[in-house]
């Protein structure tokens, strides 16, 4: 469901999260929320940066579907992904788990998990419906 | 902003040039060579030799293959202006506006500005150039794994939140296409001229859903070039000149950050203020709009930020018969990048200089006094502005 990744460098302690069960954002010292890619705080400016823990919850603000070609008479795969919003407030581009397109709208409440292509790779956040 | 207002009648920018390659499912040429061959059609359409020309501006497609050495293969010495430019589907306004200032204030006198891509190779899908996942490592690798590839499921969602806030349709997405391949039967250098109906676009296959195949771009191997020169310079050439009134540029630089625009407004409406304001205009004198056209949707925003209806207003608008070429708005007259040709923002730039010259043959616009011409990259979060006229600019420094 995920693809295979590795860490490098930038995002090596968010995926220290990923591993624990963690989904990991960016915080000031002011208290302000940033994406976890932000080097710079998104609403002051500061690059003064630390890793802390969101609750992992989350809603959803829009979605598309994708659609594998068909073999055959097997329908193609369907897959979701996502536009997700942390309660913290910064935004996650990902896929959903578990949801069928038909019953999504914008604001369901959405929750973290963490998948792994295969052993030897990272875990990888994904977000089911709640 | 300095505009060409702001400087004797002589030094303002015109477009004096255009060199357009066969562009499609060509191969055996490379970028470079598209490249070199758009610079070559423009000089010689202008009336210019290649030794007249003292500034190149190069810009590269999603195959990175045009180069500064592009000089070189073209034999110019001693320029006075050399960049490769990046800016995604903006880069051919952005290098108008680069070629516009330089040619305004005496940095160079005939500024080249060319693209080319060369995507598609023989026996290969074309979604296979633009659909690779990224490196498995990185923020990018992260997307990878988390089921990205490629700009369609991006812009994908960037529709879903238009059609979930405004109700925008499928449908009215479908009027798009529908209209733009109108144009396009009337156009000899499209791709795609058969005729297309509102049940060819709802049984097209899904792409990424809200997307259907026909909601999305072609992928073309070609080149384009536009030559930049003075209006003084432009007087005595092949030619009639295309002047160029104003122009902008916008970055919201929000992709993927918490953004309550995504998908709703676009860097068009601060691109196209300052344009029009440059110009002096406003939408309502606009004649022909050449509106990037990656996908349906970036129509239906675009045509919103603009102003040519209300913000949430483009789907109705669209759907109303408001398009195509019996329509009130002539609007990507030559089938756009969803039918003719997919050159990043040559493509409405190419149509927008051939318009304003009146030499569109049957899908010429009655009007077209002024042109606009708008360019969007990366996922919504560039965007360029042009405004165009067979006029002179009026007015202004003596």
């Amino acid at each position: 469901m995920v693809g295979p990744l590795d860490r490098d460098g930038d995002t090596a302690p968010f995926l220290d999260g990923t591993a624990r069960g963690e989904f990991l954002l960016r915080r000031c010292p002011q208290g302000h929320w940033s994406e976890p890619a932000a080097s710079t705080c998104t609403a002051c400016g500061s690059v003064e940066l630390s890793w802390a823990a969101s609750t992992g919850d989350a809603r959803l603000v829009s979605w598309a579907v994708t659609h594998g070609r068909p073999d055959g008479d097997t329908p193609p795969p369907r897959h979701v992904l996502a536009v997700v919003e942390l309660d913290e407030g910064p935004w996650w581009w990902t896929s959903l788990v578990a949801a069928d397109p038909e019953a999504l709208s914008p604001g369901i409440p959405l929750r973290v998990e963490f998948a792994r292509a295969a052993e030897q790779y990272e875990a990888v956040p994904v977000f089911r419906p709640v | 902003m300095s505009g060409p207002r702001d400087v004797a009648a002589g030094r303002r920018p015109v477009i004096a040039g255009l060199g357009l390659t066969d562009v499609g499912k060509v191969y055996g040429r490379s970028a470079q060579q598209f490249a070199a061959d758009a610079v070559r059609l423009a000089v010689a359409d202008a009336g210019l030799q290649m030794s007249d020309v003292d500034g190149l501006l190069t810009s590269s497609g999603v195959t990175r293959g045009v180069a500064m050495s592009l000089q070189r293969d073209l034999g110019l010495t001693d320029l006075a202006l050399l960049s490769e430019m990046q800016a995604f589907g903006a880069t051919a306004g952005a290098m108008v506006q680069m070629a516009a200032l330089a040619v305004q204030s005496g940095t160079a006198s005939v500024v080249a500005c060319v693209f080319a891509d060369d995507p598609l190779k023989e026996g290969k899908t074309a979604g296979s150039a633009y659909g690779t996942r990224r490196a498995p490592s990185g923020w990018g690798g992260l997307m990878g794994a988390s089921g990205y590839a490629g700009p369609n499921p991006l812009y994908a969602l960037a529709a879903r939140r238009h059609m979930q806030t405004y109700g925008t349709t499928t449908e009215q997405l479908g009027a798009v296409a529908v209209a733009q391949r109108d144009w396009a039967v009337l156009n000899p250098l499209a791709q795609l001229r058969t005729p297309m109906t509102l049940a060819d676009h709802a049984g097209s296959r899904w792409v990424v859903d809200p997307f259907r195949k026909l909601d999305c771009c072609l992928v073309s191997n070609g080149g384009a070039a536009v030559l930049v020169t003075t209006a003084e310079r432009a007087a005595d050439l092949a030619r009639p000149p295309v002047h160029v009134h104003g122009w902008g540029q916008a970055h919201p630089g929000r992709l993927l950050k918490h953004s309550e625009d995504f998908g709703l407004v676009t860097g068009a409406v601060a691109s196209g203020a300052k344009a029009f304001a440059m110009a002096g205009l406003t939408v309502q004198d606009v004649d022909v709009a050449e509106l990037y056209d990656c996908y349906t949707y970036t129509v239906v925003v675009s045509l919103e930020d603009y102003g040519f209806c209300a913000k949430g207003e483009g789907g109705p608008f669209a759907a109303s018969g408001a398009l195509g070429p019996e329509g009130t708005l002539k609007l990507n007259t030559g089938g756009g990048q969803l039918s003719s040709y997919y050159l990043w923002g040559m493509t409405p730039l190419t149509e927008a200089v051939i318009q304003a010259r009146g030499e569109a043959g049957e899908r010429q616009a009655d009007a077209h006094d002024i042109v606009l011409v708008s360019g969007n990259g990366g996922i919504l979060d560039h965007h360029s502005t042009l405004i165009l006229s067979p006029h002179p600019v009026s007015g202004g420094a003596a």
